[in-house]
């Protein structure tokens, strides 16, 4: 006679939910550790080469016009900024996540070109009468005017950044400023990384304090 | 050359410049203002200059501003100073294992 457990199943099914979530956790951990290691050594090439072009700069242009001394300390803000913003509504609560605005100023100029674009749109209806080729051609070539606007801020920007040594720099030196561009959004990526990564160390190390405590 | 650096009206900078004459003191100022100032997010500290005041960055355990330790050009990074890994790494000896499975 075969007797029946419906108990145990539920039981097992409970502590394989608790042993599944205790090893996502884990898995976690280990992902968001591999992935903060794989983007330090990114990171370390990144900075080498911009190191490297910066001193090709300095090389090419002379050491008194690539210096410290140079840097502007009249008041200016940064140009570029970081927006941070908190995980709502998740267990792991709190979790800052960081978002980078490079050329802050010129995305403000993006929107304020963008609304342009849509009103300008709005006062030349007739442009929709036109005949279907005709408008595609005009819709690339305002595509490709506003993305052009949308660059020259940009660089606009960065030509400011770089106008502390000088008014003709080497394209060297606009070369590392890329790279150290590059290493920047390494850099957020890094922080948000190590963000994961605590939080998951954190219920990681949670769970262990508990068995610790059971036993 | 990126944009980051800020100079407020008080001449106040978002940066430190750490050369020979600088002294840890300074560095240690420096590392509490930026951690208690409302608008730095993250915190980019050559992992030399890091071990200068490695007692501090170890005991900062706040989630914002983030403590990022980087390569300076004549100290590549050594992960086995990072704050971060070395809070985390004691879940890799052989200890915490042990005492898991007793």
């Amino acid at each position: 006679m075969e007797v029946v457990d419906h108990e145990t199943p539920s039981l097992e099914n409970g502590q394989t939910d608790k042993e599944v979530e205790e090893n996502a956790n884990v898995l976690q951990f280990m992902d968001s550790m591999d992935a903060y290691l794989t983007l330090i050594h990114s990171l370390s090439s990144t900075l080498r080469q911009g190191w490297l072009e910066l001193a090709s700069a300095r090389h090419s242009m002379g050491a008194s016009r690539v210096n410290t001394v140079l840097l502007d300390h009249t008041s200016h803000p940064a140009a570029t900024s970081l927006l941070v913003t908190q995980d709502e509504g998740k267990v792991d609560s709190g979790k800052p996540h960081f978002i980078l605005c490079k050329w802050a100023s010129s995305s403000n100029e993006n929107s304020l070109l963008g609304e342009k674009q849509s009103s300008q749109d709005k006062l030349h209806p007739q442009l929709r009468h036109r005949g279907s080729t005709e408008l595609c051609e005009e819709k690339t070539s305002s595509e490709n005017k506003a993305s052009r606007e949308v660059d020259d801020p940009v660089q606009k920007e960065r030509s400011k950044s770089l106008s502390m040594f000088g008014t003709l720099v080497s394209p060297k030196l606009r070369a590392a400023q890329l790279s150290f561009e590059a290493a920047l959004e390494t850099l957020v990526e890094i922080a948000n990384t190590r963000s994961e990564m605590l939080c998951a160390f954190d219920q990681v190390n949670m769970k262990l304090e508990g068995r610790k405590d059971e036993k | 050359m990126a944009g980051v650096g800020n100079v407020d009206l008080r001449r106040k900078t978002n940066y430190l410049i750490v050369d020979s004459k600088t002294t840890v003191k300074q560095i240690e100022d420096t590392f509490k203002e930026f951690t208690t100032r409302e608008d730095i997010a993250v915190v980019l500290i050559s992992q030399y200059v890091a071990n200068m005041i490695r007692f501090l960055v170890d005991s900062y355990n706040k989630p914002v501003p983030a403590i990022l330790e980087i390569p300076s050009k004549d100290h590549p990074y050594d992960p086995a100073h990072d704050s971060v890994l070395s809070r985390v790494k004691y879940l890799f000896s052989a200890e915490s294992v042990a005492s898991g499975r007793r």
